[in-house]
C-alpha cells in the first residue's frame, strides 16, 4: 500500500526536482537559453511576416491602372505639401541652432530614422508588444524610442540578430513622462487596460489640479522630453478623464491611445546619433 | 531522444499558428492562449519522460517570446503535465470529446494561474479581469475547434517518425 502511494507520488516528486533544479540554474545560463530559443523561433516569425507581405503585394496587383494613376496623383499632391514642410523645417532647425549657440543651450539629441516592418503583434491582456524586422543588423539599440504617424509606439526592449522587440505604450510595463500640450508640468503615464473591441488605454498620475479633462473636452498628452529617451512633443494620447487622486494634491485619469496601435504594419525607430 | 523532438515539432507549429492568429486578432484586442493544448496530448498518451521533455521545451519557446520571468511557462506546463499524467488512467483517453474537455479544463487552470502571476504589473488589476475573461472565452472556443485536429497531427507525426503512437512503456 505504502509503495503504491509512493509510486503515485513519483510524478510530483519529479516536478519538485524540476522546480528546484530550475531555480538553481544560473541567471547567465537562463539568459543564453532565452536568446537561443528566441532566435530559434525568429525565422518562423519572419517567414510568416514575409508571406503576409507577399499576400498584400498580390492583392495590390489586382488594382486597376486607373486606381494606380489616381493614387499617384494624390501622392504627388501630398509630396508637394511635404516639400513645403521640409523647407520650413530646415529654416526652423537653423533658427534653433542659432539660438542654441547664442544662449549656450545644450542641443537636442539627434536621431537617425530607421523604418521597420512589423513582423508580429502580440496584444494580450497581460502585455502588448510587437516584433520588428530589424535588429542588431541595423544598429537598433535597446531603449530606442519607436514612433509612427499617430505618435509614440513604445520602446525597444530586446534586440536580436535580425529582429527587435518593442514594448507598446499601452503595455502596463511602460511608464514615461508626458505633459499636456501647452503646459510644462510633467505627468506620469503608464499603459493600462486594453478592453476587447475597444481602443487601448493608459493611466496618468500627478496631473495638476487646474487641468480639466473630460470626454467632451479631452486634453492632448505629449512626450515631455525629460529623461532623454523620447524627443519632446510626440503624441501619446488624449486624456479623457481626470479626477482627484487619493492624496488630494494631484489628479489621476485615463488616457485614450491611438486605435491603430493594434494594427501597426510599419514603424520608425529613432536611433540616437 | 527522438520521441521528444518528434513531439516538439507539432508544438512548434502550434506556437507559430497561435502567434499568427494573435497577430491577426490584435486589431480587435483579442488574444488566444493555448497552454492546455501544449500539455494535453503528451500527458495523456505519451511516456512520462519524453512527454515532459517535449512539453518543457515548448514552455521554453513560449517563455522566450514573452516578457515574463524566463521559466514561467516551463514550470506551468510541467505542473500541468504531471497533474494530467497522474490522472490519465481515470480518464477516457480515446474519446475525442473527453480529450477536448481535458484540454479545456487544463487551459482554464493554466490561464488563471498565469493571469495571477502577471496581473500585478497592471495599474488597475481588477479592471483587467473582464478583458482576461473575454480572452479566455475566445481561447476555449479556439481549442474546442482545433483539439481533435491537433491530437491527430501529433499522432500523425509519431507515425511518420515510425514511433509507437501510444505509451506502451
Amino acid at each position: 500500500m505504502r509503495f503504491k502511494r509512493l509510486d503515485q507520488a513519483r510524478p510530483f516528486v519529479t516536478l519538485a526536482v524540476i522546480v528546484v533544479a530550475w531555480l538553481l540554474v544560473p541567471v547567465g545560463v537562463k539568459a543564453i537559453l532565452r536568446v537561443s530559443f528566441f532566435e530559434l523561433t525568429a525565422p518562423v516569425t519572419l517567414a510568416a511576416s514575409r508571406v503576409r507581405d507577399l499576400q498584400e503585394f498580390w492583392s495590390l496587383r489586382l488594382h486597376s491602372k486607373d486606381d494606380l494613376i489616381a493614387a499617384g496623383r494624390d501622392l504627388a499632391r501630398l509630396n508637394a505639401s511635404y516639400e513645403l514642410g521640409v523647407q520650413r523645417n530646415t529654416e526652423l532647425q537653423a533658427e534653433i541652432a542659432r539660438l542654441e549657440t547664442l544662449l549656450r543651450l545644450p542641443s537636442f539629441t539627434n536621431y537617425r530614422y530607421e523604418h521597420a516592418r512589423v513582423a508580429r503583434r502580440d496584444f494580450s491582456g497581460w502585455w502588448q508588444r510587437i516584433v520588428i524586422r530589424k535588429g542588431r543588423n541595423y544598429g537598433i539599440p535597446v531603449g530606442a524610442p519607436v514612433v509612427f504617424t499617430g505618435g509614440v509606439v513604445g520602446r525597444v526592449t530586446e534586440v536580436h540578430a535580425a529582429t527587435a522587440v518593442v514594448e507598446l505604450i499601452s503595455s502596463p510595463n511602460v511608464r514615461l513622462a508626458g505633459v499636456v500640450e501647452g503646459d510644462t508640468r510633467p505627468i506620469s503615464f503608464q499603459g493600462g487596460v486594453n478592453p476587447t473591441f475597444a481602443p487601448p488605454t493608459g493611466v496618468v498620475e500627478f496631473v495638476p489640479l487646474d487641468i480639466v479633462a473630460s470626454p467632451a473636452a479631452p486634453k492632448r498628452l505629449v512626450t515631455s522630453g525629460f529623461g532623454g529617451v523620447f524627443p519632446p512633443g510626440l503624441m501619446i494620447g488624449t486624456i479623457t478623464r481626470a479626477s482627484m487622486g487619493g492624496d488630494g494634491l494631484f489628479q489621476s485619469g485615463e488616457v485614450k491611445l491611438d486605435e491603430r496601435l493594434g494594427s501597426l504594419a510599419e514603424v520608425t525607430v529613432l536611433v540616437p546619433l | 531522444m527522438r520521441r521528444p523532438l518528434v513531439l516538439l515539432a507539432p508544438l512548434l507549429l502550434l506556437w507559430a499558428l497561435v502567434a499568427v492568429l494573435n497577430d491577426a486578432l490584435s486589431e480587435l484586442r483579442v488574444y488566444v492562449f493555448a497552454g492546455g493544448l501544449f500539455v494535453a496530448y503528451a500527458a495523456l498518451h505519451q511516456p512520462p519522460r519524453a512527454g515532459l521533455a517535449a512539453v518543457m521545451l515548448a514552455g521554453l519557446i513560449c517563455d522566450a517570446n514573452a516578457p515574463i520571468t524566463f521559466g514561467t511557462h516551463l514550470l506551468l506546463f510541467a505542473a500541468g503535465h504531471v497533474t494530467l499524467f497522474h490522472l490519465r488512467e481515470r480518464l477516457p483517453r480515446e474519446d475525442n470529446i473527453a480529450a477536448v474537455v481535458v484540454v479545456l479544463f487544463t487551459n482554464l487552470t493554466l490561464f488563471l494561474v498565469f493571469s495571477f502571476t502577471q496581473i500585478h504589473a497592471s495599474p488597475a488589476p481588477a479592471a483587467v479581469w473582464p478583458r482576461l475573461l473575454s480572452d479566455l472565452l475566445w481561447s476555449q472556443i479556439f481549442l474546442t475547434l482545433v483539439t481533435p485536429w491537433f491530437f491527430a497531427l501529433q499522432a500523425g507525426a509519431l507515425a511518420l517518425a515510425r514511433l509507437p503512437r501510444e505509451d506502451t512503456v
